[in-house]
């Protein structure tokens, strides 16, 4: 078990490096790509912004707890474009031209695979960036926090990658059974973009459907739950039982699939 | 005309195989939706409201927003931008098709199946917060909605088609457009009530274009603007400059334009 995992640390070493290569050949994409990250950040914070202009709290959220709750949905997708997301934006043009085939045929997982071979820093840099920055924003207009969150905090960021790599893996997925996955990535989009919302306004089925089913009330607002004090202990381990289902489930569905697949080249 | 009717009739022909793509997407925005209807719904069960709204205004605010997100906003500017990129471009110098109304045709017959969808979805969700739901009471109003929804489709296409026509003088168009349709959301009233932004915000997005899209349909179906009239004047008159617009922007595109890849 080890040994895999070190081999696929390896891997993912060799193929960050290429990737960041390609990355630096167009530097002037790479910085319209952050600006433009950093403008759209922008207009979310001025949106909750206007909104807390007429209300105290959102479900018990006050303005800087939220801002808190932008800067990790940053930090998240920052995390999936260095692991994955690309990857899976790519998937849909590899199976029309049936380059998937090379997935298929090399000694490791198809997933993983395909989630290293686009790795990208620039992509959603500029959210990461000012994600970090509206947390320390965040905390500095907190009192009720305190050092011993952070590595809570840390663990339950991976927990919501999980999620959200369980969650594109069984979205994805469908792209064997319909070829076509452009518009199949525009409901992870909307996944990730409704996902800045405190999870506490959901009520009733709402709710369920949420946390279990379509689990955008994890993403984000777990971790922030946890860096405010406002988490239980309960909550987490329910959400990294979660974590764990989602990741279970993804792959299972993506090996289903994938039995599915007949190549477009042959 | 003749020619245009049969490129409605192929379009619509084809935006059916699309079905499947169109239901994604229209899951994906009826959830964001959603998400803000659980939103308003828990900032007013908290005894908070938000401006002079009622939270049954503000849902039929985004239920209407998300009908008019399908039924008004153009995007064909992203096959513009491939057609224009590829190359393909090339072949319409050559055909007896005027390039603005191949797209509006295009755009038109597009969002018919969307439009189709939309409302079902609009009337599914319409159904569940069936106590939020308002309507008006006049005919009027509804007329003149009506109205506003039909000009806002033009203006919707105008905008979207001059974004395209940048890719003439821009390479990198996408992350542009991309941004330049944040803000027209944005100015739009997309994302919130435009009367909910500070003064400042508020005064700016009087004197732009990009309020008859969503805020002003809507503000005449609330009931909020008493006459509608001039500001139906002004859209009007926008509408004719970004017909202009457009046509200054084509033509010296067309000059511009060296077949790229061709």
């Amino acid at each position: 078990m080890l040994r895999i995992i070190t081999r696929y640390l390896r891997l993912y070493k060799a193929f960050l490096f290429q990737s960041l290569k390609e990355d630096m050949t167009y530097r002037s994409n790479f910085l319209t790509l952050v600006v433009m990250d950093i403008g759209l950040v922008s207009i979310s914070v001025i949106l909750f912004k206007v909104i807390y202009g007429h209300v105290n709290t959102i479900a018990g959220w006050t303005f800087h707890q939220s801002i808190i709750l932008i800067g990790t949905v940053g930090i998240v997708r920052e995390m999936a474009y260095l692991t994955f997301r690309r990857g899976f934006l790519e998937l849909g043009n590899h199976i029309r031209t049936g380059t998937f085939d090379i997935f298929m045929v090399r000694p490791i997982a198809s997933n993983l695979h395909l989630a290293m071979r686009h790795l990208s820093l620039s992509e959603s840099l500029g959210e990461g960036i000012t994600g970090i920055v509206l947390i320390v924003y965040g905390l500095i207009h907190l009192n009720n926090w305190s050092w011993i969150s952070f590595p809570l905090y840390i663990l339950l960021l991976f927990n919501s990658l999980m999620v959200y790599y369980g969650f594109s893996l069984i979205i994805n997925s469908i792209v064997f059974w319909v070829v076509r996955s452009q518009e199949l990535n525009t409901i992870i989009y909307f996944f990730m973009e409704t996902s800045r919302y405190p999870a506490d306004i959901y009520r009733g089925i709402g709710k369920v459907i949420f946390t279990f089913i379509i689990p955008i009330g994890i993403i984000a607002t777990v971790p922030a739950s946890a860096l405010t004090g406002r988490l239980g202990w309960d909550f987490a381990i329910l959400s990294l039982i979660i974590g764990i289902s989602f990741l279970g489930i993804g792959l299972f569905v993506w090996k289903m699939s994938i039995e599915h697949y007949s190549s477009a080249s042959g | 005309m003749k020619k245009y009717i049969t490129l409605f009739h192929i379009n619509w022909q084809n935006s059916l195989q699309y079905r499947f793509s169109l239901f994604v997407y229209i899951g994906g925005y009826s959830l964001y939706i959603g998400v803000l209807l659980y939103l308003w719904s828990a900032i007013y069960s908290e005894g908070q409201s938000v401006g002079n709204y009622t939270l049954s205004q503000l849902t039929t605010y985004y239920i209407l927003q998300l009908m008019i997100n399908s039924i008004i906003f153009s995007y064909v500017s992203w096959d513009v931008i491939d057609n224009i990129k590829t190359g393909n471009f090339s072949n319409f110098l050559t055909k007896p098709l005027d390039y603005y109304m191949y797209w509006f045709t295009i755009n038109i017959s597009g969002k018919m199946l969307e439009s189709i969808f939309i409302i079902i979805t609009a009337g599914i969700i319409s159904f569940f917060v069936s106590d939020y739901i308002s309507f008006p009471e006049h005919l009027s109003t509804k007329l003149y909605f009506l109205a506003a929804v039909i000009l806002g489709i033009i203006l919707a296409f105008e905008l979207d088609f001059c974004i395209g026509m940048i890719t003439f003088w821009l390479t990198q168009v996408r992350t542009f457009k991309y941004m330049l349709q944040t803000m027209i959301l944005f100015f739009a009233g997309a994302m919130l009530p435009l009367d909910l932004f500070p003064p400042v915000l508020t005064k700016a997005a009087e004197f732009l274009p990009f309020r008859y899209l969503v805020y002003f349909p809507i503000s005449i179906y609330l009931g909020k603007i008493e006459n509608p009239l001039p500001s139906f004047g002004i859209l009007i008159v926008w509408i004719l400059i970004f017909f202009i617009l457009s046509r200054v922007l084509m033509s010296r595109g067309i000059k511009r334009y060296e077949a790229v890849g061709a």
